[in-house]
């Protein structure tokens, strides 16, 4: 049997070999071919930038003035960035946008998903399919239709409050104003997510389990407690996450609507990097925050995916 | 007597449900009928306080911005860059996700959140180094290098997704394909990805969207030659003389092909957005 197989393989041509080695090759490691690019791809894009962020914080690098870039210039970017008084308004700015909006979408998400799984009409598509929609406005569209409809003077929004409501509109725009406003363009704008991951686990909580403790005479509002948030909390977790990964990486929405002012009133620190770098000139100081900001961001959902490790999410 | 309350007061929450509900759509949906209608206004007209609410539509405002040339050319770029970002996340992450499902990585779950990690780099943080490389590499203002950093956006969601839905396809499937004398790769090729033709095409929508929205970006590495549409609109804003009319025009031409999308994968978008875990539940 072993000669046979032997001297058909020598009688086939060299070239034919080759490929079959070749394609054996391919076959036994299938899984590093496969692994292999992605691979590469994210040591690119996720080592590259950290460690570069790194070196560009101790060293000069000024578009204005490129001869000296390059030179180590010690911690004096670090100096410079972070004794302006600019970067810690947008460091509050980000924590109170973040966590603002994080619970404005979480909570109004929660209670459209509960409210429309409880329809039973056909009304049900047409929420479920409306409530998305909020999501497909783009950052710069947006911005340009928020500051169409919150203008003080032609915007339809302080029209419609003033007309229909007893009150004075607020002045969106202003500093005053800016960093809710911009809170609540961003709820507007993403509570769809919120909303569409909920509905799906709501709709998804075994029905034994509800009528089980439907029956046992338990309130609503124990049954969500007690049943329903604990069987969907791996979704909840989940969710609540990418959501917050997704608010800290929030720019161009802000930028576009208000710049991050008037004056410093709404500046978020994703803004401040981007004036301190691109309009400023001054990458070095723009990376002496960015290296802070990226291990901040890093470290706040690595802690949180370590802290709340369950099963479900995993497996 | 009893019985009559106890409908009463279903009833009634009903309709407070609806109330809830129909305001909440009313909100959702408002801003869009207000931009389109903005879009179909005289410039007169567009900014009237009080609103016009009835008014003859024109389409004079899609008309000139039809004939600016640019917004056409950043309209295509906007397909050719973002469309090649997602040919290519598909490329690499599928394959990536698939052998994530099937093998046995080491620290599978290191692995996974190293993945998700390239999605938590603030873009704003994460440009400044591309722009230094991209500025040697003479990438700025190429179709090349905008793609390659689109991808960045997506590769975390296109492997976290399918390896969920790789992980919910029976392995007997390509299994019994062995047993006929296919090879691996066969059985992934003929069998798994056929099968999962319905979690790529919504991996490939929402990639699709996080690429369209995206700004920082563009607004940094692109210039006149790869001009996307956001960049379009963006020089537009903060400028004193604003057609708002044909500003509106533009907002509905670049949220119209997302809200179509969005309809078209609305049943897949729960599993998608959640990264793949909702497909779980």
């Amino acid at each position: 049997m072993v000669t046979e197989t032997e001297t058909q393989t020598q009688t086939r041509p060299g070239n034919v070999r080759f490929m079959e080695r070749l394609n054996e090759v391919w076959e036994d490691y299938l899984a590093l071919w496969f692994m292999l690019p992605m691979a590469l791809f994210l040591v690119v894009v996720t080592f590259f930038p950290g460690i570069y962020n790194v070196y560009l914080s101790f060293t000069h690098w000024d578009l204005t003035e490129p001869t000296l870039n390059g030179t180590f210039v010690g911690l004096d970017n670090f100096a410079s960035a972070w004794s302006r008084g600019s970067t810690w308004v947008s460091v509050r700015n980000t924590l109170v946008f973040v966590t603002g909006s994080l619970l404005l979408q979480t909570t109004i998400g929660f209670v459209l998903a509960a409210l429309v799984a409880g329809v039973t009409s056909r009304m049900r598509t047409i929420y479920r399919i409306g409530f998305i929609l909020p999501m497909a406005a783009a950052p710069v569209a947006l911005a340009t239709m928020g500051q169409i409809m919150l203008n003080q003077q032609i915007g339809i929004i302080p029209y419609l409050i003033e007309t229909l409501l007893p009150v004075s509109s607020p002045a969106f725009l202003s500093g005053e104003y800016s960093l809710v406003t911009v809170m609540l363009v961003d709820t507007w704008n993403w509570t769809p997510f919120m909303f569409i991951v909920f509905y799906a686990g709501l709709t998804s909580v075994p029905t034994e389990l509800k009528e089980a403790a439907k029956v046992d005479g338990a309130p609503l509002w124990r049954i969500y407690a007690h049943v329903i948030i604990p069987y969907m909390k791996p979704l909840i977790f989940v969710a609540v996450l990418i959501r917050m990964i997704d608010l800290f990486r929030e720019f161009g929405l802000v930028y576009s609507l208000t710049g991050g002012g008037p004056g410093t009133s709404s500046r978020l620190l994703s803004i401040q990097i981007f004036e301190m770098g691109f309009i400023g000139s001054n990458l070095g100081t723009a990376a002496a925050v960015a290296i802070v900001y990226l291990v901040f961001v890093i470290a706040l959902c690595t802690l949180a995916i370590i802290k709340v490790d369950f099963e479900g999410v995993w497996n | 007597m009893s019985a009559l309350t106890t409908d009463r007061k279903r009833q009634l929450k009903e309709v407070g449900r609806h109330a809830v509900l129909l305001s909440w759509l009313l909100f959702a949906l408002f801003p869009f009928y207000w931009i389109t209608t903005m879009s179909l206004k005289e410039t007169a007209d567009a900014l009237a306080i009080p609103p016009e609410w009835i008014f003859v539509p024109t389409f004079e405002n899609y008309l000139q911005l039809m004939r600016d040339p640019e917004f056409a050319y950043a309209l295509a770029n906007s397909f050719l860059v973002v469309g090649g970002s997602v040919l290519i996340v598909l490329l690499i992450g599928i394959p990536g996700a698939y052998a994530i499902s099937r093998y046995d990585i080491p620290a599978e779950r290191d692995v996974m959140i190293w993945i998700l990690s390239s999605r938590m780099l603030p873009p704003v943080a994460v440009i400044v180094p591309f722009f230094i490389l991209y500025n040697r590499l003479g990438l700025l203002d190429t179709r090349v290098g905008l793609t390659f950093m689109l991808t960045t956006i997506n590769i975390a969601i296109v492997v976290w997704v399918m390896k969920a839905f790789f992980d919910g396809i029976p392995e007997a499937l390509e299994e019994a394909a062995m047993v006929d004398g296919a090879t691996r790769f066969q059985a992934f090729r003929r069998v798994v990805l056929p099968t999962a033709i319905p979690g790529i095409i919504a991996v490939a929508i929402i990639s699709f969207i996080f690429g369209w929205i995206e700004l920082v970006f563009s607004l940094v590495l692109t210039g006149t030659e790869t001009r996307t549409a956001p960049i379009y609109m963006y020089q537009f804003i903060g400028s004193r003389q604003i057609d708002w009319g044909m500003l509106a025009a533009a907002s509905t031409v670049l949220v119209m092909p997302i809200v179509l999308f969005l309809i078209l994968v609305n049943k897949y978008l729960a599993a998608g957005l959640s990264f793949g875990v909702a497909l779980k539940e």
